[in-house]
């Protein structure tokens, strides 16, 4: 032994089992910091690169300004690429059309597909002449070009004619409508069609130098250049995910974000505080020891961080490790699961935001949670450091209380409460695992909101009318029931835009027939009224919506083409799959109910669900719809939404399992350690007469303190935790009011009883293999 | 009669070179009021015997009767009960519980039978230990003459028949430890309790009715004439 410093090690084989736990605590909480943070910025990183494909990477859009104004801006040092945009005919209601096809026409700088990654330029070049043109590869399949060839767009002012330079892919929107796409030069097509495009159709991106504050650059912007303020908007889902939003839905997002992230903090130095605190006696006996020997106060500082670094030195590489393992494992797990949600997450990436604040915080926790026994021994005198009492296990400030309990549960409470430091700290670190599962159950509901899961009335595949009309037959309906391969088969009739009276106010409406399965489905959207009635041709559902709403028993006059009728609410819905538009009314009523308004006797839509989903069922389906009827196949994209629900679920869940596991694991932890600290007080115990049993009881009777406060306290701060975070997560968005999470609550309530009881199982067993001479004579 | 008979007990830690013989083949008998006292060296394996007699270790082979009861018979739960009731333990280092007063850790093995002490009888012990004023105290509280006293007072509360004290006077002064002893021999006198005291100092086993002597492991009873024996 060189120096006393030496000791470090010869004390960490002494005390193995105690420094195994203390590491494994570090190890832990350094793995639940860097995990939570890695995931969440692993996460972000894939949403932007999702968010860029899906909407462009450009930050900030402004209608309508100027070419002067966009020279402007593009000269600024913190514009990155700015891109001017214009459009004419996107609502496909004007004739613009090539070969016949309704034509949308773009014009926009070569830029544009460097602020829009997600559309490709597929084959040819960016148009470099007056006279050149892009065009969608619908354009060249259909009309079977290439580049070089000439296009001709007739415009309601005569034929233009541009040669191809190259091929754009279709975007959903323009494959949805059925529309080609020609792209100009900017410059072009302002000199062709500046005068019929509305100036609001006018834009300038712009996408800002990496590091820039754009929200202030953006002020900056319209201040000086006097751009109205509703001309700005901002590419939402991208600026929220650079946490440079200033949309209130995506800031209380924030808001939420960093509540759970500190919570998470918390957590993991609470772990730590909890796991050190209960060694606090046995070393400051070790460090009066020191004192004793002539060790002077800045020695055991010396010794104490040194201490500390070397159970960090282990631990926090192996809790950081374990975290990049994890943080793989989770993100080839998502990857792998929904490629099309998750595709655009790093393979083997390394968050350096989430190794810094484990590193940090589990580094500083375990250097400041190390000195205190240090502290206390350095405050009280050698002899009482060195004979335990300056410690928090075996000093006493107040007697039990044996009136109100036998002995050993007073005891039990007692070696629970005595402390206050410590009951503190164990009565937060098992609320913690409380606080940390209700607030982040919220992810659970915000999953239920934002990913809409298959619901029972999902079809896999359609067939729809192609005017909207009612044109679809019974027997079409007739063959469809008698398909083997077909599990079920629901239609609904639409009748659109009918002129509507509501109390005493103009209004459209769009009525809808159910049929049986349809209106079960409804029942538990039912909010007011009777579902029976409507069935029975007594009235209609209302959907409700702030723009029509009304009671059941309200009347509503609608005007088909059999007249005007006045209907009856007979119940109201507090949701239904359809929204006709903003202040469009919503009304669903029975077949027979429907014919009678309306006078149609047919469907509009034919929804069938497949026993099983193979091609050759949809293909007899289609060939059944094959020329009179539309044909929808949605089999792909319920995949795609089911493969979304799930990897999200396992995310959300795994999420709330690690937590759920982490209060087990700190229970265990915590119970062992406070046990282990006061063996040699069992032992005393049972050498005056105490039995196994009583022993048993007074360990229980401890766990069952820490629990109940655990458990009150995390009740008690949990709730309104909860309460915010529904609040600024899913009220603020979907509007939905908050209710007791009576359930999540019962959920860990009961992982944290069964943990306590485990917990106590393992130290009864030490204290019945316990040798009561030695460890009495140990003291 | 015989309140306590220790027959051909043995002792034995370890096997092959590291096995230590604690205690080869000791037997005797102690009668009811009897104040003995075993002296020998440190590692001799008079605390061994202690334990052994008190239960609290378990012996290779041999027998421990406490009034006609072979304890090591009795299943572990049974034998703490046992334990609890008929023999009290005064421990060199005291073995208070921390959390509780004077007055509930002298109660303490009443407490864990679930019994209510006789008021009068608690009060008498406080008194006859000069504790009363002490009662509310808590044990870090107390000087260590002090705490030895409440050790002494919970070794009496039960009654018990046969009181093991092990160096009861290692932690203390002098004149607190003639104080002890003194407290002791009155208890054997005035309740008729059976005392085995386990001592290093010969001053204070002289005062003991009888004297005994382990050495590796051997008991050799050097009888009532202690006075003599010793010097």
């Amino acid at each position: 032994m060189k120096s006393y410093l030496d000791l470090i090690s010869v004390s960490a084989k002494v005390h193995r089992k105690q420094t195994r736990m203390t590491r494994l605590c570090i190890a832990v909480s350094v793995f639940l910091i860097a995990a939570i943070f890695g995931m969440a910025d692993m996460f972000l990183q894939s949403q932007r690169e999702q968010a860029i494909q899906s909407d462009g990477a450009w930050h900030v859009r402004l209608n309508g300004i100027t070419q002067e104004l966009t020279a402007l801006i593009d000269a600024r040092p913190e514009t990155e690429t700015g891109c001017r945009y214009a459009v004419t005919n996107y609502r496909l209601d004007m004739d613009y059309t090539i070969d016949g096809t309704k034509t949308v026409l773009c014009g926009f700088d070569e830029t544009f597909f460097d602020l829009f990654p997600g559309i490709h330029l597929t084959e040819g070049n960016f148009p470099q002449k007056e006279d050149e043109a892009l065009v969608t590869e619908s354009v060249r399949d259909r009309l079977d070009l290439a580049a070089g060839d000439t296009v001709e767009v007739k415009t309601p002012d005569g034929a233009l004619q541009f040669r191809i330079s190259g091929f754009v892919e279709d975007t959903s929107d323009l494959l949805k409508g059925g529309a080609f796409g020609l792209f100009l030069d900017t410059d072009t097509y302002c000199a062709a069609f500046q005068d019929v495009t509305l100036q609001e159709d006018f834009v300038y991106y712009v996408k800002f130098v990496p590091g820039c504050r754009i929200q202030k650059t953006l002020d900056d912007i319209i201040r000086q250049l006097g751009i109205p303020k509703e001309a700005a908007g901002e590419n939402t889902k991208l600026m929220g995910l650079l946490l440079q939003s200033r949309d209130s839905y995506i800031l209380s997002l924030y808001l939420a974000a960093v509540i759970l992230a500190v919570l998470v903090a918390f957590a993991g130095m609470l772990m730590i505080l909890g796991s050190l605190n209960s060694s606090v006696s046995r070393r400051t006996e070790f460090f009066g020891m020191m004192r004793c020997l002539g060790a002077t106060g800045r020695q055991i500082r010396q010794f104490v961080r040194r201490e500390a670094l070397s159970w960090c030195r282990t631990a926090v590489p192996s809790g950081l490790a374990a975290s990049i393992l994890t943080v793989w494992i989770l993100c080839g797990a998502l990857k792998a699961i929904s490629p099309t949600y998750f595709g655009a997450m790093p393979a083997l990436g390394i968050s350096w935001i989430g190794l810094v604040c484990g590193c940090v915080i589990g580094l500083l926790t375990v250097l400041a949670a190390s000195r205190t026994p240090a502290k206390k021994a350095a405050r009280v005198s050698p002899l009482t450091a060195v004979s335990g009492n300056a410690g928090t296990v075996f000093a006493a400030k107040r007697a039990a209380n044996t009136k109100l309990f036998h002995v050993e549960t007073a005891l039990g409470i007692h070696h629970a409460a005595g402390s206050k430091k410590n009951l503190l700290l164990l009565t937060a670190s098992f609320a913690f695992g409380i606080i940390l599962f209700l607030s982040f159950s919220t992810g659970v509901d915000f999953m239920r909101h934002a990913l809409t899961p298959l619901r029972p009335y999902t079809p896999d595949v359609s067939i729809v009318s192609q005017n909207n009309g009612c044109d679809l037959p019974d027997t079409l309906l007739a063959e469809l029931k008698a398909d083997p391969d077909v599990k079920r088969v629901f239609g609904r009739s639409f009748a659109y835009d009918l002129p509507a009276v509501l109390h005493g106010k103009n209004r459209t409406a769009v009525l809808i027939s159910y049929e049986d399965y349809q209106f079960g489905w409804a029942q538990d959207d039912l909010a007011q009224g009777s579902i029976e009635a409507v069935k029975n041709g007594e009235g209609v559902l209302l959907a409700a919506k702030d723009g029509f709403s009304a009671e059941a028993g309200d009347e509503i006059i609608i005007e088909t083409k059999l007249g005007r009728q006045t209907v009856r609410v007979a119940g109201v819905l507090s949701y239904a799959p359809f929204d006709g538009g903003k202040d469009t009314g919503t009304l669903i009523c029975s077949e027979q109910f429907f014919r009678r308004l309306t006078g149609e006797n047919g469907y509009t839509i034919l929804d069938v669900q497949l026993e099983d989903h193979s091609d050759r069922a949809a293909e007899e389906i289609e060939e059944m719809a094959a020329g009179r009827y539309l044909f929808s196949d949605q089999r792909e994209s319920n995949r795609e939404v089911r493969a979304v629900y799930y990897s999200f679920a396992l995310f959300v869940y795994g999420f709330l399992a690690v937590i759920a596991l982490i209060a087990v694991f700190n229970i265990v932890n915590s119970i062992g350690m406070s046990v282990s600290a006061r063996m040699y007080q069992y032992g005393a115990m049972r050498a005056i007469g105490t039995s196994i049993r009583q022993l048993n009881g007074m360990i229980a009777a401890e766990t069952f303190t820490y629990l109940a406060c655990g458990l009150c306290t995390g009740l008690a701060a949990g709730f309104p935790l909860h309460y915010f975070l529904y609040r600024q997560i899913i009220t603020a968005r979907w509007g939905d009011a908050w209710s007791l999470p009576a359930a999540e609550f019962g959920i860990i309530a009961i992982v944290m009883v069964l943990s306590a009881v485990a917990a106590a199982a393992g130290p009864v067993r030490r204290i019945r293999r316990m040798s009561v001479v030695e460890t009495i004579h140990t003291q | 009669m015989n309140l306590l008979n220790v027959q051909n007990l043995c002792k034995t830690y370890g096997s092959g070179e590291v096995r230590v013989d604690a205690l080869r083949n000791v037997s005797f008998a102690m009668d009811k009021g009897e104040f003995a006292a075993v002296i020998g060296e440190s590692g001799s394996g008079k605390s061994t015997l202690l334990n052994c007699i008190g239960a609290l270790d378990v012996p290779t082979s041999g027998k421990v009767y406490v009034d006609g009861l072979d304890l090591f018979s009795m299943k572990e739960e049974k034998r703490t009960i046992y334990r609890r009731r008929n023999i009290g333990f005064v421990f060199q280092s005291f073995q208070l519980v921390a959390e509780l007063t004077v007055e509930q850790n002298i109660m303490f093995p009443l407490l864990l039978d679930y019994r209510k002490p006789e008021q009068e009888y608690l009060e008498e012990i406080l008194e006859v230990l000069g504790l009363w004023d002490r009662r509310r105290h808590l044990p870090g509280q107390l000087s260590g003459g002090q705490q030895q006293r409440v050790a002494i007072g919970r070794a009496l509360i039960t009654r018990p028949k046969l009181i093991l004290a092990d160096e009861p006077t290692g932690n203390l002064d002098s004149k607190s430890s003639q104080d002890v002893i003194d407290l002791l021999m009155q208890a054997s006198r005035r309740y008729q309790q059976t005392i085995l005291m386990i001592t290093h100092n010969q001053n204070l086993a002289a005062s003991a009715d009888r004297v005994m002597r382990v050495s590796d492991g051997i008991l050799t009873d050097l009888g009532g004439n202690a006075n003599e024996k010793l010097s």
